[in-house]
C-alpha cells in the first residue's frame, strides 16, 4: 500500500500567533488521482498547501513520505524538485513578466548557473506549453491576458519541472463555465499519464464531476478520507459541516407595491438590457453563474461605476446616481461580496467599521462626533445582531467571519435603507450565522425594506428569495416566481 | 503632613489621568511625553545655568512653532498613506507672494496696517492654492502622493526662484515682525499660533466626522469609497488644510527671519517625517495622534538645543537625529517580534 | 510591420523618446548651437554623475522601494575619495576601490535597515541621510577639499578621440568619464537581463508574495540592490572628482530629487516592477535636454525648476489617466451578443411561467 503512495503525511500540525490551524492532520495521495481536499472556508485546507509547498514549517512531529522517502524541512524549492507543483486560486504569477519568463521563472531557481539564456527560457515555456497541448504568445506581458489564460500559464508553469503532483487551489473560481469544461478536460488529460491531482473547491458539483477519492478537514481536523462511490452531496457536505445543512425555507409572498425600478440597464463589457422591478418589503434574489454580470449590475446601481444607459426609478421618481454617496443619500445601501477588501477596514475597530456609513447621524452640526451617540449607537447593533464578543474597540481582522459580516450589515442598517443589496451575504462563515443572517434578512423585509440578495448559493436563494432573477452572460435570462422552485430549474437558466 | 501631600500628589495624578483622558493620550504618547520629560529634565541637570535659562526657553519658544506647524502639515498627510514634500516650497512660496505684496504696498506709501493684512490675507490664500494644487493631483488624478508632490515641491520652488532670483525679499514693514517676534501675555506669538493650530488639527482630524473618515482612507480607500464616503473630496480638503498649515508656518518664518526666500525650512521636510514617525504615525497610513507628533517636535526641539547648549555640533546633532528615528523603529520592529512570539506561546500554553 | 509599431505605440520608453526628440527638435529651431557636438559633449558631461546614480535608482524603483540618502552617499564618498588621495595615494585604480567599497557600505547599511529590520525604506533612508550629511559636514565642517593630486586631475581630463568643434579652435574629445557611464548602464542592464538576479528583482517588483512561493528570497535581492547602488554611487563620486578636480561635501544637496525624477520620467514606477535601463537612460537625457535647452533659448535659469516639475507632473498624469482609461475599457462580463437565440429562451420562459 505504502509503495503506491505518492504523498504520505501524517500527523501534520500548525500553530499560529493566536490560532490552531492544524491538528494532527493526515493526507495520501495515490499515483495518477485525482484527489479532493475539501472543508468550509477556515477548515485549514490553504494551510496544508503551504506546508506541503514548504511556505510554512509544521509543527513537530510531522512526517511527510515524498515516494516513500521521509522529507525533512520542506522548502518551496525543495517542494518543485519532488514534482510538487502548487497553482495557487491568486496564481502566483508576475504581471509585468512574460508569458514565457512566468513559465520558466521556476526553473532559473536554485541552479548552479546564475546567467540567463533567452533561447532557453523560450524553449522551457514552449514544451511546458507542447506537453499541455496549449499554444499561448510567449512574448506577451502576463496582465495583458484574460484570467482563463493567466492560470493556463500557471499550470503550464508546473510542467516545467517533473511534475507528480499539481496541487490546484479554488482553480474555477474565476473561470466561465466553458473554460472550467477545459480545464477539466486538461485535468482528465493529466491524469491518464500518471500525474496526480489535488483538487480544492467548494463548488461539490464540480468535485463530484472530477475526484477519485476525497479527503475532508473541519475546523483544522482530519475528518476522513472517502472514494466517491462512498459519499453523495448530502454525506459530503454533512462531514464538511459537522452536520446536515437544512436552510430553513421561508413563505413565499407575491407582491405588488413597486419601489425600484430599472428599465434597459445596459454597461458596455459589464451588462446588457437590463430591467426589472423591486417590491416594497420583497427580497428578490438574483442569481447565476460567477462571471454572469451580478456584481456589476450592484456597482453600477449602487453609483461605484456607473452605467452607460438606462433609467432608474425610486417610487416613480428617476433617479441619477453617480456616487456611492448618492446611493445612500437616497437610501440605497450595498454589502460587497470581498468582505474582507471592500466591506470591513480590517485594522480598525468595530465602532470605526459600524460608524462609517452614519458619521453624520453621531455628529452634532459643527462636524464633531460625539462620544456618548457613537457608543450608543455601537452598543445597539452589538446587541440586535448579537455581535461577539462584545467589544466595541476589538479591530475587526479579529473577529470570526460571520461576526465581521455582521458588523457589514450593521453598519449599513445604520443608515436605515429602503433598498439593501446584499452581494453573497453568507460567503465563507459558519451554518450557524448563516441562519441567523437569513432570518434577519426576512425580518428586516417584513418590516418593508426592499431586500435583493445576490448569491451563487442556490439552496440560499432558495430558502429566502420571493422572486429569483437569473444571469446569464450580462442578461437576464429569466425572472422565475420563488415558490416551489427548484435548484434544476434555476440551473437550467443560468447554463 | 506626610499623608497630606502624598493625597495631593495622588489628587494630582488623577488629575493628570483626567486631562489626559480627555484628549485621548494612549500609552505610545504617554511613552512618548516621558521621555520627554526625562530628556528635559536631563538636559537642566546637566545644564541648569544655560538650558534652563529664561533665554533659552524663549528662544526654544520663538524658534520651534514654525517646525511644528510644518510637522503637522505633514503628519495629516501621512496618516493617509501618503506623503506631502512640498511643504517647505508651498511654505516659502506662499510668504514670498505676500511679502512681495507687502513690500511693494510699503514703498508705495500704503499704511502699515493695510499692507500687513494684505500680505497676510495673500500668504494664506496662496498656501490653500498649493494644497488645493496638490490635492487635485493626488486626489482626482490618482499620482502617488510622493511624486505629485516630488512634482509641485520643484514647481513652487521654480515659481519662487522666478519671482526672488534666487534672493531674499525683505522690507516689510515693522507691524509685520508681530508674527514671529512679539508675545501676547507672555506667550511668544509663533507659540501661540502653534497651539491654535494644534488644537484646530486635534478636532478636525481626531474628533471630527471628516477626521474619521480621513484615518479610514488611511487603512482601506477601497472599503472606504464602498461605504459611500466620497474619497476623492476628503482627501482633497485634507491636502488643502495641510496647505493652509504650510502658510502659517511660512508667515511665522517671514516674520521671524524678517525676510522672505525660498529655501527657508528646507531642513524641516525630513524633520517633519521624523516628528511624525517618531510620534507614532504609520508611515503606511491610518494610524497617528496629533499630540504624539506635537510630543516628538518637543522632544526634537529639546535635543537640538540642548545639544547646541554643551557646544554640540550642529552636524552631530544632526546625526544624533538620524539615530533616534532608526533606534525608535529597530525598536518597533524587535516589539513587534516578541509580542508575535509571546502570542504564539500563550496560546499553546493554554491549548 | 504593423506589430512592431504597435509595440513601439505600446511601450512607455518610446513615448518618452519621441518626447525627447520632438523637444531636442524644438530646442534646435530656437538655437543652431544645440545639436552641435560641442553643447552635446557639454550636456553629456555635466550629467554624467546623474545618470550614473539613476542606474542605481532604478534597481531600487524595481523593488518598489525608495532611497533619498543617495546625496548624502555620494557627498561621503567625494569627501573620503579626497581626503584619501590627498593624505594617502593617488593610485587611480585604488581611487576607485576606495570609492567603490565606501559606496558599497553605506548602500549596505541602508539594505540591512530595509531588508532584515524591515524598516519602511523612506523612513530607513531619511535616517541614514541625516547621519551621513551630518557626519560629512561635522568631519570637513562644509569646507572643500583642493589640491587633489595632479595625476588624478591628469586622468580626469583623458579623453577618446579627438574631432573638431564648431567654434573652438582646439580638438576635443569624449570624455574619459563617459566610459564609465557606458559600463554603469551596461552592467546594470546586463544584471537586469540576463541574471537570475535581475529577473528576480523584477519578479518581487510584480509581485512580492509569489516570489518568496516559488523561492526567490527577496530579503537577499533587496540587499543586493541597495549595495549595488551603494557601489554604483561609489564609482559615481569619484566620477564627479574627476570632472570638478574639487570636494564640496554641500554640492549635493536636494541632489536625491533630481535623481528620482529622471528615473520616474524614464518610465519607472514608484510601486515596482516596472522601468528599464533604456527607459532611465532616455528619462535622463530629457531632464538633461531641458535644462540645457533653457539655457540655450536664454529663458532665465530658475524657470527650470518649473518646467521640470510641470514636466513631471504631466507625464505621470498621462500615464495613470491612459492605464484608467483602459481598464475602463476591459470587459468584465462576456455578454450574449446572440439577441435572437436570447430573445427565444425568454419568450419560451414568459411562456412557462404564465402557463
Amino acid at each position: 500500500m505504502a509503495q503506491n503512495m505518492l504523498l504520505e503525511m501524517h500527523h501534520v500540525s500548525k500553530t499560529f500567533p493566536g490560532v490552531k490551524a492544524l491538528q494532527d492532520i493526515q493526507l495520501e495521495i495515490q499515483h495518477g488521482e485525482i484527489h479532493a481536499l475539501i472543508g468550509e472556508n477556515g477548515a485549514g485546507k490553504s494551510t496544508l498547501i503551504k506546508i506541503l509547498s514548504g511556505v510554512y514549517q509544521p509543527d513537530e512531529g510531522a512526517e511527510i513520505f515524498i515516494d516513500g522517502e521521509l522529507q525533512k524541512d520542506i522548502t518551496p524549492l525543495g517542494s518543485l524538485k519532488h514534482g510538487i507543483a502548487v497553482i495557487y486560486q491568486d496564481f502566483s504569477l508576475f504581471p509585468n513578466l512574460t508569458v514565457a519568463e512566468n513559465i520558466a521563472m521556476v526553473s532559473r531557481i536554485g541552479r548552479k548557473t546564475k546567467i540567463i539564456n533567452w533561447k532557453e527560457t523560450h524553449n522551457i515555456a514552449k514544451n511546458a506549453l507542447a506537453k499541455l497541448e496549449l499554444e499561448l504568445p510567449l512574448g506577451t506581458t502576463l496582465s495583458e491576458l484574460s484570467v482563463a489564460k493567466q492560470q493556463l500559464v500557471a499550470i503550464a508553469r508546473a510542467f516545467v519541472n517533473d511534475v507528480k503532483l499539481i496541487v490546484m487551489d479554488e482553480p474555477t473560481s474565476a473561470l466561465s463555465r466553458g473554460e472550467v469544461e477545459s480545464l477539466f478536460s486538461i485535468i482528465r488529460n493529466l491524469k491518464e499519464r500518471g500525474i496526480s491531482i489535488l483538487f480544492i473547491s467548494h463548488k461539490l458539483d464540480e468535485l463530484f464531476a472530477i475526484s477519485d477519492r476525497f479527503t475532508i478537514l473541519r475546523d483544522g481536523k482530519y475528518i476522513g478520507t472517502f472514494g466517491e462511490e462512498e459519499l453523495d452531496d448530502d454525506r459530503l457536505i454533512s462531514l464538511m459541516v459537522g452536520r446536515r445543512i437544512e436552510y430553513k425555507i421561508f413563505d413565499k409572498r407575491t407582491l405588488n407595491d413597486p419601489l425600484f425600478e430599472v428599465h434597459n440597464l445596459n454597461k458596455a463589457g459589464n451588462f446588457k438590457d437590463i430591467s426589472f422591478t423591486l417590491n416594497r418589503g420583497e427580497i428578490l434574489g438574483i442569481t447565476g453563474l460567477v462571471g454572469a454580470g451580478r456584481s456589476e449590475l450592484a456597482q453600477a446601481i449602487f453609483g461605484l461605476s456607473p452605467s452607460d444607459t438606462g433609467e432608474i426609478l425610486l417610487d416613480g421618481e428617476p433617479l441619477h446616481i453617480e456616487s456611492p454617496e448618492q446611493s445612500v443619500a437616497h437610501g440605497i445601501s450595498y454589502i460587497p461580496e470581498n468582505r474582507l477588501t471592500e466591506g470591513l477596514v480590517l485594522k480598525k475597530s468595530m465602532t470605526d467599521n459600524i460608524c462609517l456609513t452614519v458619521l453624520n447621524k453621531i455628529s452634532n452640526n459643527r462636524g464633531l462626533i460625539g462620544k456618548e451617540a457613537q457608543h450608543e449607537l455601537v452598543d445597539t447593533w452589538i446587541h440586535d445582531l448579537n455581535i461577539k464578543p462584545n467589544l466595541p474597540n476589538m479591530i475587526a481582522s479579529k473577529l470570526s467571519g460571520g461576526n465581521q459580516q455582521r458588523i457589514v450589515l450593521s453598519k449599513w442598517l445604520a443608515t436605515e435603507p429602503k433598498i439593501l443589496i446584499v452581494d453573497e451575504p453568507t460567503n465563507g462563515i459558519d451554518i450557524g450565522a448563516k441562519a441567523d443572517i437569513h432570518q434577519l434578512l426576512r425580518d428586516l423585509s417584513e418590516q418593508g425594506m426592499s431586500i435583493i440578495v445576490i448569491s451563487s448559493e442556490l439552496p440560499e436563494i432558495l430558502a429566502i428569495a420571493d422572486r429569483v432573477l437569473v444571469m446569464r452572460r450580462g442578461r437576464i435570462a429569466a425572472t422565475l416566481d420563488g415558490k416551489n422552485l427548484t435548484q434544476e430549474e434555476i440551473m437550467k437558466e443560468a447554463l | 503632613m506626610e499623608q497630606n501631600t502624598q493625597q495631593t500628589v495622588e489628587n494630582e495624578k488623577k488629575g493628570l489621568r483626567k486631562l489626559f483622558g480627555k484628549f485621548h493620550l494612549e500609552t505610545k504618547e504617554l511613552v512618548l511625553l516621558w521621555i520627554f520629560l526625562g530628556i528635559f529634565i536631563l538636559m537642566s541637570i546637566i545644564s541648569p545655568g544655560r538650558f534652563l535659562s529664561v533665554y533659552n526657553l524663549q528662544s526654544m519658544a520663538y524658534q520651534f512653532p514654525e517646525f511644528g506647524i510644518l510637522a503637522l502639515s505633514m503628519m495629516v498627510i501621512i496618516v493617509t498613506g501618503g506623503i506631502n514634500l512640498s511643504i517647505t516650497y508651498s511654505a516659502t512660496l506662499a510668504s514670498i507672494l505676500g511679502a512681495v505684496v507687502m513690500v511693494s504696498m510699503n514703498k508705495a506709501g500704503a499704511p502699515e496696517l493695510a499692507s500687513v493684512l494684505v500680505g497676510v490675507f495673500i500668504i494664506i490664500v496662496a498656501s490653500l492654492v498649493t494644497g488645493a494644487v496638490n490635492g487635485l493631483i493626488v486626489a482626482h488624478i490618482g499620482i502617488v502622493p510622493m511624486l505629485a508632490t516630488l512634482g509641485t515641491m520643484t514647481l513652487f520652488e521654480g515659481i519662487s526662484l522666478n519671482i526672488t532670483k534666487g534672493g531674499a525679499i525683505s522690507g516689510f514693514p515693522n507691524m509685520f515682525q508681530w508674527f514671529g517676534n512679539s508675545s501676547i501675555i507672555g506667550i511668544p506669538v509663533p507659540l501661540f499660533i502653534f497651539v491654535l493650530v494644534i488644537i484646530a488639527t486635534y478636532f478636525i482630524l481626531q474628533r471630527s466626522t471628516f477626521g474619521a473618515k480621513v484615518y479610514m482612507i488611511g487603512c482601506n480607500p477601497t472599503a472606504t469609497r464602498f461605504s459611500g464616503i466620497n474619497v476623492k473630496k476628503t482627501l482633497f480638503l485634507l491636502y488643502v488644510y495641510s496647505g493652509l498649515l504650510t502658510g502659517l508656518a511660512g508667515l511665522v518664518m517671514a516674520s521671524r527671519y524678517n525676510s522672505a526666500k525660498e529655501s527657508y525650512g528646507y531642513t524641516y521636510l525630513l524633520q517633519s517625517v521624523s516628528a511624525a514617525v517618531l510620534g507614532g504615525t504609520d508611515i503606511s497610513g491610518g494610524f497617528g495622534k496629533v499630540f504624539g507628533t506635537v510630543i516628538s517636535v518637543l522632544i526634537l526641539q529639546v535635543i537640538s538645543s540642548g545639544l547646541n547648549i554643551f557646544g554640540v555640533n550642529r552636524f552631530i546633532t544632526d546625526v544624533i537625529m538620524g539615530m533616534i528615528l532608526i533606534l525608535v523603529l529597530t525598536i518597533n520592529f524587535i516589539n513587534n517580534k516578541r509580542e508575535e512570539k509571546a502570542l504564539v506561546t500563550k496560546k499553546i500554553v493554554t491549548a | 510591420m504593423n506589430r512592431i509599431l504597435t509595440t513601439i505605440r505600446k511601450s512607455k520608453e518610446m513615448n518618452i523618446l519621441l518626447v525627447l526628440i520632438v523637444i531636442s527638435i524644438i530646442i534646435s529651431i530656437f538655437n543652431g548651437s544645440f545639436l552641435t557636438m560641442g553643447n552635446l559633449l557639454d550636456v553629456v558631461k555635466s550629467n554624467i554623475v546623474l545618470a550614473i546614480m539613476s542606474m542605481g535608482m532604478l534597481l531600487v524603483l524595481l523593488t518598489g522601494g525608495i532611497d533619498v540618502s543617495i546625496a548624502s552617499v555620494i557627498s561621503a564618498v567625494t569627501v573620503v575619495v579626497g581626503q584619501f588621495m590627498v593624505h594617502v595615494s593617488s593610485n587611480i585604480v585604488l581611487v576607485f576601490i576606495v570609492g567603490v567599497l565606501a559606496g558599497s557600505l553605506m548602500g549596505l547599511i541602508n539594505g540591512l535597515l530595509i531588508a532584515k529590520l524591515k524598516i519602511p525604506p523612506i523612513v530607513a533612508t531619511l535616517g541614514t541621510m541625516s547621519i551621513i550629511f551630518g557626519v560629512v559636514l561635522y568631519l570637513t565642517n562644509g569646507t572643500w577639499i583642493t589640491g587633489i593630486p595632479q595625476n588624478f586631475i591628469d586622468f580626469g581630463r583623458v579623453t577618446i578621440g579627438k574631432f573638431n568643434v564648431a567654434g573652438s579652435d582646439q580638438p576635443t574629445g569624449i570624455p574619459i568619464q563617459f566610459l564609465f557611464l557606458v559600463l554603469a548602464a551596461a552592467l546594470t542592464w546586463f544584471i537586469l537581463k540576463y541574471t537570475v538576479i535581475g529577473r528576480g528583482i523584477y519578479a518581487i517588483g510584480g509581485n512580492k508574495e509569489s516570489a518568496e512561493r516559488i523561492g526567490i528570497n527577496s530579503d537577499n535581492l533587496t540587499l543586493f540592490v541597495y549595495v549595488y547602488e551603494g557601489f554604483l554611487i561609489g564609482l559615481a563620486g569619484v566620477v564627479h572628482t574627476s570632472i570638478m578636480r574639487q570636494v564640496d561635501p554641500n554640492a549635493f544637496i536636494g541632489f536625491e530629487l533630481q535623481v528620482i525624477a529622471a528615473v520616474v520620467l524614464g518610465g519607472a514606477s514608484v510601486l515596482g516592477g516596472y522601468g528599464s535601463v533604456f527607459g532611465t537612460l532616455v528619462g535622463v537625457s530629457l531632464f538633461c535636454v531641458i535644462n540645457n535647452g533653457l539655457i540655450l533659448m536664454h529663458i532665465p535659469v530658475y524657470w527650470q525648476k518649473i518646467v521640470v516639475g510641470v514636466v513631471l507632473i504631466t507625464s505621470i498624469s498621462v500615464d495613470v489617466i491612459q492605464k484608467r482609461m483602459q481598464e475602463k475599457k476591459n470587459v468584465r462580463v462576456d455578454i450574449d451578443e446572440n439577441i435572437q437565440r436570447f430573445a427565444r429562451t425568454s419568450v419560451s420562459k414568459e411562456v412557462k411561467t404564465q402557463a
